[in-house]
């Protein structure tokens, strides 16, 4: 198949979390997040970023079992049917309205879950773009007016793929040298370092052969919108609608 | 063209003057060439031509750098980019696009040219760089040597008026670095462009440069004739070596000229006996090696053998399946069918500790093996991993390369220092089997002698057994015992060093051309034959 417009799944993703936030309801996002782990299974092609989804489901599921483990631990009490109940850390008058531990209730817990997922389901979408789309390409149709901001720019949309291909070197580097399950707190510093360094000499290279410098583009190969790509955006603009609906 | 005006630069981190007060003129249609020991600042100096540096590595720079009457300082990197064309170390790390004709076409397409014009200069980039079966390919799986003709490629598109080049050699093999030379040259003598590469490989380029500015690491620099920038430099090719060692009077740059001036030499002296080595039992053993990607077969039912007290390099043209094969060997890659063992064991069940000691893989990259945050925490590391006493792995490298920092950040060494932790860190844990995917890049006369002595030392002291993949024929020449001549997936030559090297004239080191019919390949065997 060729690939689509690279603002196709861009689209498509900001329209699908604009469903997931009007309707804010945990089975939506739960849906979104299948759907999305469908179309990169489908759709993404061999390459190195391709793994940028299932690296941002697996940072979503994180970041939901420490938002549940803080939200029930922390927080203003809800009322209602309680499920267990932890001793109270006794805090100083002055935090008055906070408070650690006591009675978790199941809408507290709920609460929390609910959340979370909505936030997965966010991250998990802005994954699945990356995932879909070469962040090569990307650039290539940015308009030069965002590139005024130069290397941030770049940082931002290649930051994440660099990431996941950092991932993959390091952990074949441990492999190498006879350590298959490194710990994270090992390899999370050169990670950033690494993946920050080499969007950086993305931006130098991308800098030296003229880009940004003329506020217009040529195009050697037009990127042409085909049919599969409204398509996409089609069933986008309809669960948006949707949503929106049935608010 | 090109003018330095009392150019100072140092790093805002470091203590070091990068250079000193430099100043010279490069005129239009010159082939200058920049050499130095790693980490001099040669790449710091090319890099000054189009503005990256200051602009995007920071630093103090003093005096002015002017290009075609522009001086860099006051202009972004982007709008010199219709005039200098640069081609960095690593290609691998500059690229932009996704395929071929996209990297080719980038640049124009910034610049808002028309697209037939476009479109006719990507065709003659195809042609001349002889990449035109590769447009459609995704840059990622091309292999080094591809990779390296794509990037001069998309420099060449955009018709600019300097070349900037750093090592562009380096991962060619001897015939595809012959041919992109004669193209610079025929491009510096047909449109007048103006080119300055950096190059550790001098029995390469020195051929085809007019000019040489030699860095010599304390700030200073100096730039002039070949001849007499060879004449007393301490980085030379081996031809003048050859020279200095018989004692002519003259420096020859070329083959020609020393093969006139020893006429005498070569009818006297010894033939040298071919010394084999004594072999001890099988390291490495594959059968049947095949390995596809997609439609592709790029190792054809391979089988390889290599023994301990053994040094094997493996030679052949780029794209050849040189690295697969060692991907395949160390096991992070598992063959379409056949079978690899290492002392015994499949290679892909090595793990943890037994890997360590069976087998040490230097990648290409040797920093995709690091990933501490200074010298002295990967070296750490190695200890810890290997329950050495603490500082052996750090005593090692300090053996290697005395010069380097504990605190430094391995991404700020330069590319041999790089190496050398690699090396140290692999052979703390004194591996059966050691596996190097050319190892010589970016590495100076210097570093490769050193080089060599520690291989040797840890081949035939130690009874180990060490397989290198390399394009230097130099290196080939100095070190290896047995070579394994790989062609489109399989074996086409393996024998002793001697007779494979003498065997075709692209693949025979310097020596060995000059001192043709005798059979000898380095300096060090015509010495040897004259004694004798």
């Amino acid at each position: 198949m060729k690939s689509l417009h690279p603002l196709t799944w861009w689209i498509w993703s900001l329209l699908i979390v604009g469903a997931v936030i009007a309707t804010n309801s945990a089975w939506v996002a739960g849906f979104a997040i299948a759907v999305a782990a469908i179309s990169v299974h489908q759709f993404a092609e061999d390459a190195p970023w391709a793994k940028s989804f299932w690296f941002s489901l697996r940072l979503g599921a994180i970041i939901l079992v420490i938002r549940t483990v803080i939200g029930v631990l922390i927080g203003v009490p809800i009322p209602g049917t309680a499920l267990f109940s932890i001793p109270i850390l006794p805090l100083p008058s002055w935090i008055a309205g906070i408070r650690i531990g006591g009675v978790v209730t199941q809408e507290r817990l709920l609460s929390s879950i609910h959340e979370g997922l909505i936030i997965i389901a966010v991250i998990c979408l802005f994954g699945a773009a990356v995932s879909l789309t070469s962040p090569h390409k990307l650039l290539r149709v940015t308009p030069v007016v965002i590139y005024e901001f130069g290397v941030a720019t770049v940082i931002a949309t290649s930051a994440l793929p660099q990431l996941v291909q950092s991932i993959g070197r390091i952990r074949r580097a441990r492999t190498l040298r006879g350590d298959e399950n490194p710990s994270w707190r090992s390899i999370a510093i050169p990670l950033l370092e690494d993946s920050l360094s080499r969007s950086l000499e993305l931006a130098a290279a991308m800098d030296s052969r003229g880009y940004g410098v003329s506020r217009k583009r040529s195009r050697y190969r037009p990127i042409a919108w085909q049919q599969i790509d409204s398509i996409v955006l089609a069933s986008g603009l309809f669960a948006f609608a949707l949503a929106l609906v049935a608010r | 063209m090109i003018k330095f005006s009392n150019v100072s630069l140092i790093y805002p981190t470091s203590t070091k003057t990068i250079l000193e007060d430099l100043s010279f003129s490069i005129v239009e249609g010159e082939l200058v060439l920049v050499i130095g020991s790693t980490g001099t600042g040669k790449t710091s100096l090319l890099q000054l031509i189009n503005g990256l540096v200051p602009h995007h590595t920071g630093g103090i720079l003093a005096g002015d750098i002017t290009v075609d009457g522009i001086s860099t300082k006051l202009v972004r990197p982007g709008e010199l980019a219709h005039l200098v064309g640069i081609v960095g170390q690593n290609p691998a790390q500059g690229f932009v696009t996704d395929t071929v004709e996209e990297e080719l076409a980038f640049g124009m397409e910034a610049l808002n040219l028309a697209p037939d014009l476009m479109r006719k200069r990507v065709e003659e980039i195809l042609d001349l760089l002889a990449l035109a079966h590769l447009r459609n390919r995704a840059i990622s799986t091309l292999s080094g040597g591809e990779q390296q003709r794509v990037a001069i490629g998309s420099a060449l598109v955009m018709h600019p008026k300097v070349l900037v080049l750093d090592e562009p050699t380096s991962a060619l093999d001897p015939i595809a670095a012959e041919e992109v030379l004669s193209i610079l040259h025929r491009l510096v003598h047909d449109l007048s462009l103006t080119v300055v590469i950096a190059e550790h490989r001098l029995e390469r380029v020195i051929g085809f440069a007019d000019r040489i500015i030699h860095i010599s690491g304390d700030g200073n620099a100096k730039i002039d004739l070949p001849e007499i920038i060879l004449k007393d430099a301490n980085i030379a090719p081996p031809i003048v070596h050859l020279a200095r060692a018989l004692g002519l009077s003259d420096v020859g740059l070329n083959v020609r000229d020393v093969r006139r001036m020893t006429e005498k030499i070569r009818e006297i002296g010894k033939e040298v006996d071919n010394v084999l080595p004594t072999l001890g039992a099988e390291r490495i053993l594959a059968k049947d090696l095949t390995i596809k990607y997609g439609s592709s077969v790029v190792l054809k039912s391979l089988s390889v053998t290599v023994r301990a007290g053994e040094i094997v390099a493996l030679m052949g043209r780029n794209g050849a399946g040189k690295s697969s094969l060692l991907t395949a060997l160390v096991g992070l890659q598992k063959p379409t069918s056949g079978t690899s063992h290492i002392c015994g064991t499949a290679s892909t069940y090595l793990k943890g500790k037994v890997r360590r000691e069976t087998v040490g893989f230097i990648p290409q990259e040797p920093s995709d093996l690091l990933y501490g945050q200074s010298v002295v925490g990967e070296c750490q590391q190695g200890d810890k991993d290997n329950k050495i006493a603490p500082g052996t792995t750090f005593a090692l490298l300090q053996r290697i390369v005395p010069s380097i920092g504990p605190d430094t950040h391995p991404s700020d060494l330069s590319e041999g220092q790089r190496l050398a932790l690699a090396l140290a860190i692999v052979l703390s844990a004194q591996p059966q089997v050691l596996i190097l995917d050319e190892p010589t890049r970016g590495l100076d006369y210097q570093s490769k002698a050193l080089l060599v002595a520690l291989l040797r030392n840890f081949s035939k002291e130690l009874g180990r057994c060490v397989l290198i993949a390399t394009h230097d024929v130099e290196l080939v020449a100095e070190l290896a015992d047995r070579v394994i001549f790989l062609a489109d997936g399989e074996i086409v030559a393996d024998g002793p060093t001697l007779d494979i090297l003498l065997s075709s004239p692209a693949f025979a080191p310097q020596v060995a051309k000059v001192m043709s019919p005798r059979r000898w390949l380095t300096v060090a065997d015509v010495i040897a034959a004259m004694e004798a």
